[in-house]
């Protein structure tokens, strides 16, 4: 019962949130949202390694184009069947993360930010300079949309509920690593990592599978990114995203799965507010664009001077007793 | 000859662009290490401080009509406002607080700053006129042009005064104190709050400076703060964060990586090679080449 | 909390969602006015390419207000709806979704760069709307696209013109420069063949990345290299530094370049350091290089206009955005019943010695950019401006 309890928000977010294309048939909407969808996913894994695991990284955006070449090139040029070429991307960004925590595992704090965010120029760099895999700055067009079997998902709602699907699904996973074991071991790390280690925690390991986690789930938002566009280049890669998806974390409240998920929502949306706002006049939607990157400034300010702890942080000091999950 | 196929005069050629790059990124990660030093985080916005100078520069001298010293000195000090500013509104309050905050608050500010540059400048780039227009002068068989000569006397006066506030100031005093340690500085009763706004202005004056004297060499544009903000991170990190010394050290370092990159490798790897390099040297040396090890603080 | 979260944010896309359906709908002035003809645009407002797109916004309004001041398209008016893809690729699909979906747009003009051009290209042939792209790649009209035309001469027809100006100066060795930007790179993929086709050698290749403040180290291995000419191919700011560098190393090798030096800011930035620049583009920056032809009469004509409106000076850009939303008007002037977005295609694709700014267009079932050596010319910066190379 208790656990029908603790279960049952979750299920009817996640009815809501499926449910939604019943109602919605705007496909400029349903694209949008599943945009936002795709960033769900990449947070969620920064969040782990970022609010639980205490591990900074600058560099998520190399993941995510690691993960989206990947099964672009498997799927588009090599004829790989979609499953296997997001499968193949989950793998091989997650790979690529473990490969950078081993040796910089090592470091703390800003020289780790550095390294993570030269890690992420570099991954540009190898993006646009092997044209032979890449198309260098022409970028690969072509990627075909995810299929099933004979199921092809063309349609706008078909995108949208796949990629809601894989966020469900590993938000859930998220949920159980920090509520077990792993979880633990990754908040031990982000308290005091001599204190890790005293308490019999291996360090090392869980850094790195933390960053590998990270880096498996960013190459999955990749990996869904470039089937929903069906057109990759290194523009999509840069360091801006990288920052982006830290400001959602940080927006949402570090150590807290669903303020992650919300803030990466709100950050998410703003660029498409349009969207979801009704009676927007064209001169409004058009100043909010031109305006777009000050409000995202200012909303970034604002939110760390009134909510330090991001909306989870304010949402637990209204409601006291109410939000025990995840923090 | 020279090593390879490269002549001594060439080799000179690319020391000197090593190093007039090195200084403008020395002047940038200067002002990442002494924020550093106060507040214990990254100020993101360090850059769009560079970006600053240089356009509060051209606007000066293009649309009120100053001349050009005027115009340069006025941007300097407008760009310090501009930090003093933000910091009294954005930062001060979190001062103390979880770093990862402050950190966000300056990643916030740096996007604000550039936008709004965006709308009050506009999106193309500007430019400005060379301070001292002439042949450049002629340096062992290499040319040595005279706004480089510019970067560089006006880095070093920078390093220099700033050595002087350091070591010769009640204030720079603090200001060490409070580096090495920030709460025993509280207790002895220095202002640190006062120090973090002093420290916002001095990494502005630094960053706005490498950015108006660079500005007749480059143009500007409002966009042009991430670039070399990432270059000036990356050259404190080298150094060894917090050290002033070695902010000056990193830059020259990573000017001269990039330049003999171009020189004997290839000119479209140079930023990936200098960031590689970086990031052997982090994995050597975790705290930098110049840096002491630090408690764990994040 | 969870809960809470989950229910606030569904009923705020649900209350979106019944509103957005009825999109802003056009209030349009004149009493017997028919309905009027929408046309979408997806322009790079803000990002890198906001220096591009604002004027091709700006050229758009001045040209619809203009179109409709004289009557409309057989008495429809036109429509501009644009978008602002932020020079982002994601968004510039989003854009184009939207314009498709919520606005019914039976055309779209952009998008300003290649990059997003190439992204909104898989919407753009699911809606079976024609694109009138911006952006001057190859990969825009080369990979092609039956509903995708191209405005600006891409490099492919920019490189070896130039190229063939320099072999008839004399020029026999070259050292290449290139941004290592998208620009650079597709100039380069076709200058590395041509230059083997015209018998030239390439002596040194270097690049650089945008944002770099000093070129004097590749400069330095180009004036070793003792080429006969370098060959400039960047688009952005960096080529002003390239050319004062080359002044400071005194460098007198002469310098070429194509469309991404024809702009004011880079003769403003390069000062006295850009003269003797020589470099190819369109006709539209002196429209006396149009001789006798009739898209002399228009360029000035729109020059003075948008000058007036805007107080600047038009540019290359203007051109593109010019002839994209005039291509469309004639064919849709040509277009007697309903239009479909297929109908407008074809008759796109009809068009024929189009009169405009970038040159004279002639489409065809396998030529979606339609523009020839003819439309191109070679200018040399003199004194601060440019002038017809000799």
């Amino acid at each position: 019962m208790a656990v029908l309890r603790r279960m049952l928000p979750g299920a009817v977010v996640a009815v809501l949130v499926l449910g939604l294309p019943l109602v919605v048939h705007d496909r400029y909407l349903l694209k949008v949202l599943s945009f936002v969808g795709i960033d769900v996913v990449v947070v969620l894994g920064l969040a782990l390694l970022f609010g639980f695991a205490g591990q900074i990284s600058l560099g998520q955006a190399a993941f995510f184009g690691i993960g989206a070449y990947t099964t672009s090139v498997l799927v588009a040029a090599l004829g790989w069947p979609w499953l296997g070429g997001v499968a193949a991307a989950v793998l091989v960004s997650a790979g690529a993360g473990a490969l950078l925590a081993l040796p910089v595992g090592r470091l703390k704090g800003h020289y780790l930010a550095m390294a993570t965010l030269g890690f992420g120029e570099i991954a540009l760099i190898a993006f646009t300079e092997l044209k032979g895999i890449t198309g260098g700055t022409d970028g690969l067009s072509g990627i075909p949309y995810p299929q099933v079997g004979s199921f092809v998902a063309r349609a706008p709602e078909a995108n949208y509920l796949l990629v809601w699907a894989v966020a469900i699904v590993a938000y859930v996973l998220a949920a159980n690593v920090v509520a077990l074991r792993p979880g633990r071991a990754l908040r031990a790390l982000h308290g005091s990592e001599a204190g890790a280690q005293a308490s019999g925690i291996d360090v090392a390991r869980t850094k790195v599978t933390a960053f590998a986690v990270a880096a498996g789930l960013a190459g999955l938002g990749g990996a869904l990114y470039a089937h929903l566009v069906g057109f990759i280049s290194p523009g999509s890669f840069t360091i801006e995203l990288s920052i982006l998806l830290v400001a959602m974390v940080a927006l949402g409240g570090m150590g807290s799965l669903p303020g992650a998920v919300v803030g990466a929502v709100l950050l998410g949306m703003l660029p498409y507010l349009d969207a979801v706002v009704p009676g927007l006049t064209k001169s409004t939607v058009e100043a909010l664009q031109s305006w777009e990157a000050d409000i995202y400034g200012a909303v970034l300010i604002l939110v760390m001077l009134f909510m330090p702890h991001g909306l989870a942080g304010a949402f637990r000091r209204f409601f006291p007793g109410r939000g025990g999950e995840g923090s | 000859m020279g090593p390879g196929q490269v002549s001594w005069p060439e080799l000179l050629q690319f020391a000197i662009a090593g190093l007039k790059n090195g200084a403008i990124y020395a002047l940038v990660a200067l002002g990442f290490t002494i924020v550093y030093a106060s507040t214990n985080v990254i100020n993101f916005a360090q850059g769009e401080f560079y970006m600053l100078g240089g356009m509060f520069a051209t606007f000066g001298f293009s649309h009120l009509g100053l001349p050009l010293g005027l115009a340069a000195l006025a941007a300097v000090i407008a760009t310090a406002a501009v930090a003093v500013v933000f910091e009294l509104l954005a930062v001060r309050p979190r001062v103390g607080g979880d770093p990862m905050t402050i950190i966000i608050v300056t990643v916030g500010g740096s996007v604000l700053l550039r936008s709004l540059a965006r709308h009050a400048f506009g999106s193309n780039e500007l430019a400005l006129p060379a301070f001292s227009p002439g042949e450049s002068i002629m340096l062992g068989g290499a040319a040595i042009d005279r706004q480089t000569l510019w970067v560089w006397a006006v880095a070093a006066v920078a390093v220099f005064a700033l050595w002087l506030l350091y070591s010769r100031t009640r204030l720079g005093r603090a200001m060490r104190a409070t580096a090495i340690d920030g709460e025993a500085a509280r207790l002895v009763g220095i202002d640190t709050r006062l120090l973090v706004t002093v420290s916002f202005a001095l990494a502005a004056v630094l960053g706005a400076i490498a950015g108006v004297v660079v500005t007749p060499l480059t143009q500007t544009a409002f966009d042009v703060g991430a670039a070399v903000g990432l270059k000036g991170f990356a050259a404190a990190i080298l150094g060894g964060l917090g050290n002033p010394l070695a902010a000056v050290v990193g830059g020259l370092v990573l000017g001269l990586l990039e330049s003999l990159s171009v020189a004997f490798i290839s000119s479209t790897f140079k930023d990936a090679i200098a960031l590689a390099v970086l990031l052997l040297v982090l994995f050597v040396r975790p705290s930098g080449l110049l840096g002491r090890s630090r408690r764990e603080k994040v | 909390m969870t809960i809470v979260v989950a229910v606030g944010l569904a009923s705020a896309i649900l209350a979106g969602c019944a509103g957005g359906g009825g999109a802003a709908k056009p209030s349009a002035g004149g009493e017997a006015a028919k309905k009027p003809y929408r046309i979408g645009a997806v322009l790079s407002l803000t990002g890198s390419y906001s220096g591009l797109g604002t004027p091709e916004k700006e050229t758009l309004d001045l040209e619809v207000a203009a179109i409709n001041a004289a009557g409309g398209v057989n008495g429809h008016p036109l429509e501009v709806v644009v978008e602002d893809d932020g020079t982002d690729t994601g968004k510039a699909t989003a854009a184009v979704s939207k314009l498709i979906d919520q606005e019914n747009a039976i055309a779209v003009i952009g998008a300003t760069g290649t990059g997003q051009t190439m992204a909104t290209r898989v919407d753009i042939d699911r809606a079976g709307i024609p694109e009138l792209s911006l952006a001057g790649g190859n990969a825009v009209t080369q990979k092609f696209d039956k509903q995708v035309f191209q405005m600006p001469w891409p490099n492919r027809l920019v490189a070896p013109f130039v190229l063939k100006h320099m072999k008839g100066k004399g020029v026999k060795s070259v050292a290449l420069f290139t941004d290592a930007s998208g620009y650079g790179k597709d100039g380069l993929a076709v200058i590395t063949p041509e230059l083997a086709k015209l018998g030239m050698t390439a002596v040194a290749n270097e690049t650089f990345n945008p944002g770099d403040t000093d070129m004097t180290a590749q400069l330095t291995k180009m004036k070793a290299a003792k080429p006969d000419a370098i060959l400039l191919w960047a688009a952005g700011k960096e080529a002003a530094t390239i050319m004062k560098n080359r002044a400071q190393l005194g460098i007198t090798t002469p310098v070429y370049g194509g469309s991404g030096q024809a702009r004011t800011e880079f003769i403003q930035g390069a000062g006295a350091a850009a003269d003797g620049f020589v470099f190819g583009t369109g006709k539209v920056l002196l429209p006396k290089s149009y001789g006798d032809a009739p898209n002399r009469k228009l360029a000035e004509d729109f020059a003075a206009r948008y000058k007036q409106k805007y107080g600047a000076e038009p540019n290359i850009f203007t051109a593109h955005a010019y002839d994209a939303i005039h291509i469309v008007a004639e064919a849709l002037k040509r277009i007697p019943g309903d239009v479909t977005p297929a109908a407008l295609r074809d008759e796109i694709e009809k068009t024929s010695g189009f009169v405009g700014l970038d040159g004279t267009f002639t489409f065809s079932a396998t030529d979606h950019n339609g523009l020839t050596e003819n439309d191109l010319v070679m200018y040399a910066v003199q004194d601060g401006k440019w002038v017809l190379a000799k």
